[in-house]
């Protein structure tokens, strides 16, 4: 190996290049910018400000903190359900005043000043509620207005009964107390703000609420279409905003001990910067209550800054303007070029060096040599079905498959011309096998594994595994359940090929050639799954041995077959029984003759086989070029060989040109014919096998004669 | 340059086959009226059409063929006044005339003639494709960067050998206008306008969207050229990618390579592009491909104003040869071993 490969294989085998792509299309990589940007303005502001973050300091900030994040976790609820509240700043000023105005001036008690702000808050809330939501009015025009008016009537009240309030002389403890005290250095309004913020998290996080408030403001004809209240949904967003404001004019009531005609001014202004700076989409449905926590900080950290700088509030406005700016700049060009990042830089490319192999060339003269008897076949279902990945026959002759529709259909013996679909299962059904009792076990791809009975009940058996530690990616679900087989004592075993890639790009992740493989086992007596292998290149079919103790495993990118015996005294080993082949193995089936079939998906090519050994030369195709121009695997010539126990190669059918059958991913023998299914094809083929026993099935074969 | 580019590099692109060179299935669909292996040069003498293939030359509808070479035939051109030029593989060009042929003296580096052009009776054009390479590895010399071509004016009557122009990559056809040769510069995909009189090549059609071949001239004005092979993102990637492109140059067999080529998707052992992978049983026609067939229409300031297709999936690709006959244009398809003809 030359010194220039030795390296590539280094570099590109030690760095985890795919985690770059895993972390990115992570939900809570959103939170990355916010979360950037408030520790530069953690770290900014304290290196210009000595004592900025003194505890002193630090307890005058948080008792505006606690009102002010209150205003914009109501604010960031109405933006994820893709609305905008500008009379945030008035609602809560009115608030503020009407519970001034039960302590001081009707002499009321606490609760009824908590109330009163709050029916303040919930009918400003509820007008702009039914105003947008049921109405059906422009967000941003509806709470221009609504914040006039209120504001408005404020300016009036302000200057009719501040001389009132000011004069009264009300001693209230708890007032005092909920303004300035506070539970173990902690102010009262950050508390409740905390308690807010649990349960607004808790509501859009986890309730059917929150969810619907996410769909709304991610789609509204989606979400309409799957049935959502819309106008509801968007009437309670406004409702919670009202009330949010509501609460925190009761906190600030309580800690000015009045109102003045400046409370509450330009907060709209302030909330909106933070909730947009903390990530939350102005479009609805992006976003979360924590990244609007993380802007009010961001935005009161640096107005308290700025203010203590010296600088005057005109600046302090121009600053937050900038800012403002910069988010929505920020928020467009992240939510615009995301996917399109992680489409570019998702295929991490790893060095692989494929053994060299004999040649499949029809005249080489090697064991592997293709033909074009798969030519010879009889079309079934021609044109009618889609990628048919597996293939397999009941006890009465009649022939299933998937199709890339996610139905398992179903021709009917004894000449296949009619066909139905038997179940529906959704995803992409890959892998199929009998069980015992004539259930058909089907690995639907992007879903896990299912069971269809013969009363065309469609039942789950398993969708995740064990958990690998410190995964970013949720190894759990199975991403690409691809083939399986049942033991004699019911356990299934079957094959997830690449925790990388669904099943839809499973093409992909030669491209890359990261070992991600597993093979897993359901136990149906408790109904578990548990990996057994995993970091196999893309493992494809599993076949159960004649001898029901061993299995075959097919890895395709690898072009290697295994068998691995999970009972009786060799338990647990993994002998590697076709270690090179000039195709890329898919499913193997049992044959008639005690050997076994092996579809070959592709062929090799020395200029792809060559790619591989250049993780570098790969890496830059996937970002320079689109999709369409990669180079590939040749998955346009497939094939079908039989191998003994051994490993050797004992027949070959293949199709040069790819015309009959330009892939081959599945093959069952039965009665003396061979079944053929690929997963880009269009055809199932039937290829009568010169001198095969007419009476062997896959049936009799697995579950005993007077199947 | 977009932000993007940083994480990725930078995109590839190639010329778009829009306005003139909007895909249709004229080549595809027309008339063959001629079945050879790998037909290659076409040109008329006498009235008669002969094609080069293999190591003969044979007139169109007869059976006997008018020459045979102990090499390949690498290019053919009409001598005013009878006859014709041949250059062969191995770098030799041949006069000849009702049966035999002489050599023509040619001078030193001159050993890769892959286009003759008679400018009259004695006067004789040769492009030299690349030093030291065959004619007929043309995509040895685009794969390998080559800049050694040439163009030089040879003279039959035993004159002096000029050199019109060099550094050129792969030039694969001539044409005369005027007071200029017209040259199709193949790696680098444009036609060149070199002035007779000596003086620097001026460009005249830049970033074809495929190889450029040979060029006749139209009876109405201007002429046709012939495109070997598409261009292909991929190929133009792998060109950039010199480890890689060096490591396949060295190791792999040239019908393997990620080239373009004259004829695809025979055998599985060439590359297949993504765009490729035949589903549901339809390769589709749009694809990514390495071997197409294109003529195009040039017209009087050698500008394309039309084309005739073969596209991806197609038989008719590598066009490297075509001539006017009788009011209608003969297209010799080397990679689908047939002639055609375009109305």
């Amino acid at each position: 190996m030359k010194l220039s490969e030795s390296l590539a294989r280094l570099r590109y085998g030690l760095f985890p290049d795919h985690l770059v792509g895993e972390v990115l299309s992570k939900r809570w990589t959103d939170n990355a910018i916010p979360l950037v940007f408030l520790l530069a303005t953690v770290i900014g502001v304290g290196t210009a400000i000595p004592d900025f973050f003194s505890l002193a300091s630090l307890a005058d900030a948080s008792r505006q903190l606690g009102e002010f994040a209150i205003v914009v976790m109501g604010l960031t609820i109405v933006m994820l359900g893709g609305g905008i509240d500008l009379s945030v700043g008035a609602t809560f000023a009115l608030s503020a005043f009407a519970s001034v105005a039960v302590i001081y001036i009707m002499g009321g008690p606490i609760w009824l000043a908590l109330l009163a702000a709050l029916a303040t808050g919930a009918v400003v809330g509820a007008a702009n509620g039914v105003l947008i939501g049921y109405l059906r009015l422009r967000a941003f025009l509806t709470t221009l207005v609504t914040f006039t008016i209120l504001h408005a009537i404020y300016s009036i009240l302000v200057v009719n009964f501040s001389a009132q309030v000011q004069l009264a002389d009300v001693q209230t403890p708890i007032w005092d107390f909920i303004g300035d005290g506070g539970v173990a250095g902690f102010p009262i309004s950050l508390i409740v703000a905390v308690l807010v913020a649990i349960l607004a998290h808790v509501f859009i996080s986890r309730s059917r609420l929150g969810w619907h408030v996410l769909a709304v403001g991610g789609s509204r004809r989606s979400a309409f279409n799957a049935g959502i209240s819309v106008r509801r949904t968007v009437f309670m967003t406004y409702m919670i905003s009202g009330l949010c404001s509501g609460l925190a004019g009761f906190l600030i009531g309580a800690r000015l001990s009045g109102v003045g005609p400046g409370t509450g001014a330009g907060l709209e202004i302030l909330a909106l910067t933070a909730g947009v700076v903390g990530g939350n989409s102005l479009g609805g449905g992006r976003g979360s209550i924590a990244k609007g926590l993380m802007g009010a900080v961001i935005v009161l950290i640096l107005t308290n800054g700025l203010i203590r700088l010296g600088f005057t509030s005109g600046t302090n406005q121009m600053v937050l303007g900038v800012v403002l700016a910069l988010a929505v700049f920020l928020d467009v060009r992240w939510l615009k070029n995301r996917s399109k990042v992680l489409a570019k830089v998702y295929v991490a490319p790893v060095y692989s060096a494929l053994p060299s192999t004999p040649s499949a060339e029809p005249d080489s003269g090697s064991p592997f040599a293709l033909n074009d008897r798969l030519a010879e076949t009889e079309f079934i279902g021609l044109g009618e079905i889609e990628g048919p990945e597996d293939v397999i026959l009941d006890e009465d002759d009649n022939l299933y498959c998937g199709t890339r529709n996610g139905e398992v259909v179903r021709f009917l013996a004894p000449d296949y011309k009619q066909w139905e679909v038997f179940a529906h299962t959704g995803g992409f059904p890959l892998g199929l096998a009998f069980d015992r009792a004539g259930a058909l076990t089907v690995c639907v791809g992007a879903m896990g594994l299912y069971s269809v009975a013969r009363d065309r009940t469609v039942t789950r058996l398993s969708a995740e595994t064990n958990r690998t530690p410190f995964s970013i990616l949720d190894d759990a679900r199975l991403r690409d359940p691809n083939d399986c087989d049942i033991a004699p004592d019911g356990r299934i075993f079957f094959t997830d090929s690449t925790t990388r890639y669904d099943a839809h790009d499973w093409a992909l992740d030669s491209v890359e050639s990261r070992p991600t493989g597993r093979l897993l086992v359901y136990d149906p007596r408790n109904g578990r799954t548990r990996t057994v292998l995993r970091g196999m290149s893309y493992l494809n079919g599993v076949c159960m041995a004649h001898d029901g103790q061993s299995l075959f495993l097919a890895e395709s990118w690898a072009c290697r077959v295994h068998r691995y015996w999970f009972d009786g005294p060799k338990a647990g080993r993994l002998d590697c029984v076709i270690a090179a082949m000039p195709g890329y193995p898919d499913n193997i089936n049992r044959a008639s003759d005690g050997g076994y079939w092996m579809a070959w998906l592709g062929m090799r090519t020395p200029s792809y086989d060559l790619a591989l050994r250049k993780p570098g030369m790969r890496k830059r195709m996937t970002r320079r070029l689109p999709q369409d121009d990669w180079l590939f695997p040749n998955i346009n010539t497939g094939g079908v060989v039989k191998f003994d126990e051994n490993g050797a190669i004992t027949e070959v059918l293949g199709n040069l040109g790819g015309h009959s059958h330009p892939m081959v991913t599945s093959m069952r023998e039965h009665k003396g014919a061979l079944y053929v299914g690929g997963i880009l094809n269009n055809r199932i083929g039937r290829y009568r096998l010169e001198g095969a026993d007419p009476s062997w099935t896959g049936m009799r074969s697995y579950w005993g004669e007077g199947r | 340059m977009s932000l993007l580019d940083i994480l990725r590099g930078r995109a590839i692109t190639i010329p778009p086959l829009d306005g003139a060179f909007r895909p249709n299935t004229l080549l595809e669909d027309a008339e063959a009226i001629a079945r050879l292996t790998a037909p290659d040069d076409l040109i008329v003498v006498d009235g008669r059409v002969f094609c080069s293939s293999g190591d003969t030359v044979v007139a169109l509808g007869e059976t006997q063929p008018v020459a045979r070479f102990d090499v390949r035939v690498a290019c053919l051109a009409a001598r005013p006044g009878g006859g014709f030029a041949a250059g062969l593989e191995d770098g030799r060009i041949i006069l000849w005339q009702a049966g035999s042929g002489p050599e023509i003296a040619r001078p030193a580096g001159l050993d890769c003639p892959t286009a003759l052009l008679f400018l009259d009776r004695d006067r004789l054009a040769v492009a030299q494709g690349a030093r030291g390479l065959k004619p007929s590895d043309w995509v040895r010399s685009i794969m390998g960067h080559d800049r050694s071509g040439a163009v030089w004016l040879l003279d039959a009557a035993g004159g002096a050998a000029r050199r019109l122009a060099d550094g050129l990559a792969f030039p694969w056809g001539l044409a005369a206008n005027v007071d200029n040769i017209i040259v199709s510069e193949c790696g680098r995909h444009r036609l060149l306008s070199v002035p007779l009189s000596g003086g620097p090549a001026k460009p005249l059609l830049t970033g074809l969207p495929g190889y450029p071949a040979r060029l006749t001239p139209a009876a109405a004005g201007g002429g046709w050229l012939a495109i070997a092979a598409p261009r292909n993102r991929l190929i133009e990637f792998v060109l950039r990618e010199d480890d890689y492109r060096q490591s396949m140059m060295a190791e792999l067999d040239p019908r393997h390579w990620i080239a373009p080529a004259l004829a695809s998707g025979r055998n599985f052992l060439e590359p297949l592009q993504c765009g490729g992978v035949r589903s549901m049983g339809v390769h589709k026609p749009w694809a990514p491909t390495r071997s197409y067939g294109l003529v195009v229409r040039l017209d009087a300031r050698w500008q394309p104003v039309s084309s005739a297709h073969s596209r991806a999936g197609g038989q008719r690709h590598g066009v490297t040869g075509l001539v006017e006959h009788d009011g209608r244009l003969l297209v010799a398809s080397q990679g689908g071993d047939v002639v055609v003809v375009l109305p």
